[in-house]
């Protein structure tokens, strides 16, 4: 459904992503698995085209030169040069890292934003769902999106990408800063959403344990290069990926 | 009491003289310095209309203003978009466009204190001991719907949260497919209308002469940057308090020393409190 052929991406001189290959098809969950500055959220962006306006946005204000090379096929369509909204409509969400929120704008409000691609019916049905998912937010609908806690600001993040009708949902470190129990809920209804919406989600996470459980497939970056890759049986059955992953030697 | 009243209709009229000038920053990040010239641009469209062609003055109205939403929407297709991003060239290109507008009205002959608009409505009426005329509290009337208005189409209609969604994350909103471009152009259109609505309303209380235009700019500067730049709310406020700061200026001190409020106003700001009053860019960055 989602792939990226050959997927390099240069800042000035230094490579962000060296020749990434990764696929995710229909209704399926796939982890990006990888330290700080391992090109996972390069990957997102590149994904769902912000690098596009990041790049823009660079040479606008004559900062770095950003250089984009490799394919993005979604639904055996070349997206490469896709401008990033069209890439919304078409149905890739990207889910932000630190999740940036509308943090002048209510819980309601931020949802309704999110919104803007969806005809009323979907918006308003979505709305629902997303209550019934979350039904933290119910109590905290009028509340400021700068005055939640992280878990409930990356809840209302991620109904806000839902909103928006995404046929692939990328997530970029939503677990970031979040208490093992709030990530447990997280991922649980991540999994919740994915079979009742049947969306494709890719995460992208630094600590692969809480998200494990619920992929179907999974990448391991290194310094911008896909280093492993492999259903979650494969790799839970490495070594190499036990030790440096779950800290089990 | 006569403070109180011209105090605000003199604010309502410098919030309408604003609030264009900061929903376009506000969204878009783009400083249009051609406002006044839009400002203008709609007073000579109306006369025009009106005088020269003879269509019923309601008609003329909306018309002009129909005009400077699209002279808005034109100005950010095909000029500004190049430039987004880059501060300085923004000041630039959007200022020349305005100094084009203005200069060119001049050259064309626009000139003296002959321009007028006729008022809505003849006549005036007494608030406590001080006399108002009808259109000045028209004006104040419609200022106030207007940012009622402009409050419900920000937090209910799906292109006002757009916007507004926008105004404070770009890129965020571009990941939910909200077209920033798109968004920015509509942002300098409403503007322009904006602007536009504002001469209507106050060019009848004056003459329509090109000085204004760069009148307007100042005054929409001052109160946006006593507001703090994006932020409406804040130039609503700010309005009001350099509208009243005026008018106790002219009654204590000598009205030629109008002028020199709002750009006080704009210099102790600056010194005080930089980011405005409901400013929040600049405190964003000092914490970072």
């Amino acid at each position: 459904m989602l792939e990226a052929h050959d997927l390099m991406v240069f800042y000035e001189n230094m490579i962000a992503l060296n020749n990434i290959s990764i696929k995710c098809d229909e209704s399926q969950i796939v982890g990006i698995f990888g330290a700080n500055s391992a090109g996972k959220s390069t990957l997102m962006y590149s994904l769902s085209g912000i690098m596009l306006d990041i790049r823009k946005k660079e040479l606008m204000a004559g900062g770095e030169r950003i250089t984009l090379r490799g394919e993005v096929i979604f639904q055996s369509q070349n997206i490469m040069n896709l401008k990033p909204s069209l890439r919304a409509k078409a149905g890739i969400v990207l889910c932000p890292e630190r999740r940036r929120l509308f943090k002048e704008s209510s819980v309601l409000e931020n949802l309704r934003i999110g919104g803007y691609l969806a005809t009323k019916a979907q918006a308003k049905h979505t709305l629902e769902y997303v209550m019934e998912v979350y039904p933290a937010l119910q109590k905290l609908k009028n509340r400021l999106g700068g005055f939640l806690s992280g878990g409930e600001q990356q809840m209302v993040a991620i109904g806000r990408a839902l909103m928006a009708q995404p046929k692939v949902l990328l997530l970029d470190e939503p677990l970031l800063g979040l208490s093992p129990l709030m990530q447990a809920t997280l991922i649980k209804s991540t999994k919740a959403i994915q079979k009742e919406k049947k969306i494709s989600i890719i995460i992208a996470e630094q600590y692969a344990r809480p998200v494990f459980p619920i992929v179907d497939y999974a990448y391991i970056l290194e310094n911008g290069a896909a280093v492993m890759e492999g259903t979650r049986e494969e790799l839970m059955n490495n070594p190499d990926v036990k030790s440096a992953y779950f800290g089990v030697s | 009491m006569e403070i109180l009243v011209y105090g605000t209709i003199n604010s309502v009229s410098l919030a309408l003289m604003g609030l264009g000038f900061a929903m376009v920053y506000g969204i878009s990040r783009v400083p249009n310095f051609a406002h006044g010239a839009l400002y203008i641009v709609c007073g000579f469209v109306t006369w025009t209309l009106f005088h020269k062609i003879g269509l019923p003055y309601f008609i003329s109205i909306i018309l002009s203003l129909c005009v400077n939403g699209v002279l808005g929407i034109l100005m950010y297709r095909f000029v500004l978009i190049r430039v987004r991003g880059m501060n300085i060239s923004e000041i630039i290109a959007s200022y020349a466009i305005g100094l084009a507008i203005l200069e060119g009205f001049r050259f064309g002959g626009f000139r003296g204190m002959t321009y007028t608009l006729p008022v809505f409505m003849e006549g005036s009426l007494m608030i406590g001991s001080v006399p108002v005329d009808f259109h000045r509290l028209i004006m104040m009337v419609i200022g106030i719907l207007l940012v009622a208005g402009l409050w419900v189409f920000t937090h209910h209609t799906r292109i006002g949260l757009a916007l507004q969604g926008m105004a404070q994350d770009e890129r965020a909103a571009l990941m939910l497919g909200i077209d920033s471009d798109f968004m920015a152009m509509l942002a300098m259109g409403f503007g322009a209308v904006l602007a536009g609505v504002a001469a209507t309303l106050i060019l009848p209380l004056g003459n329509i002469v090109v000085e204004s235009g760069y009148h307007v700019l100042i005054m929409s500067i001052a109160v946006c940057i006593v507001g703090g730049l994006g932020s409406w709310t804040g130039a609503f406020f700010a309005a009001f308090i350099i509208g009243y700061a005026q008018i106790l200026t002219v009654v204590f001190i000598g009205s030629h020393f109008q002028m020199v409020v709002a750009l006080l106003a704009i210099i102790l700001t600056l010194i005080l409190k930089p980011s405005g009053l409901f400013g929040q860019q600049k405190e964003l960055e000092e914490r970072v």
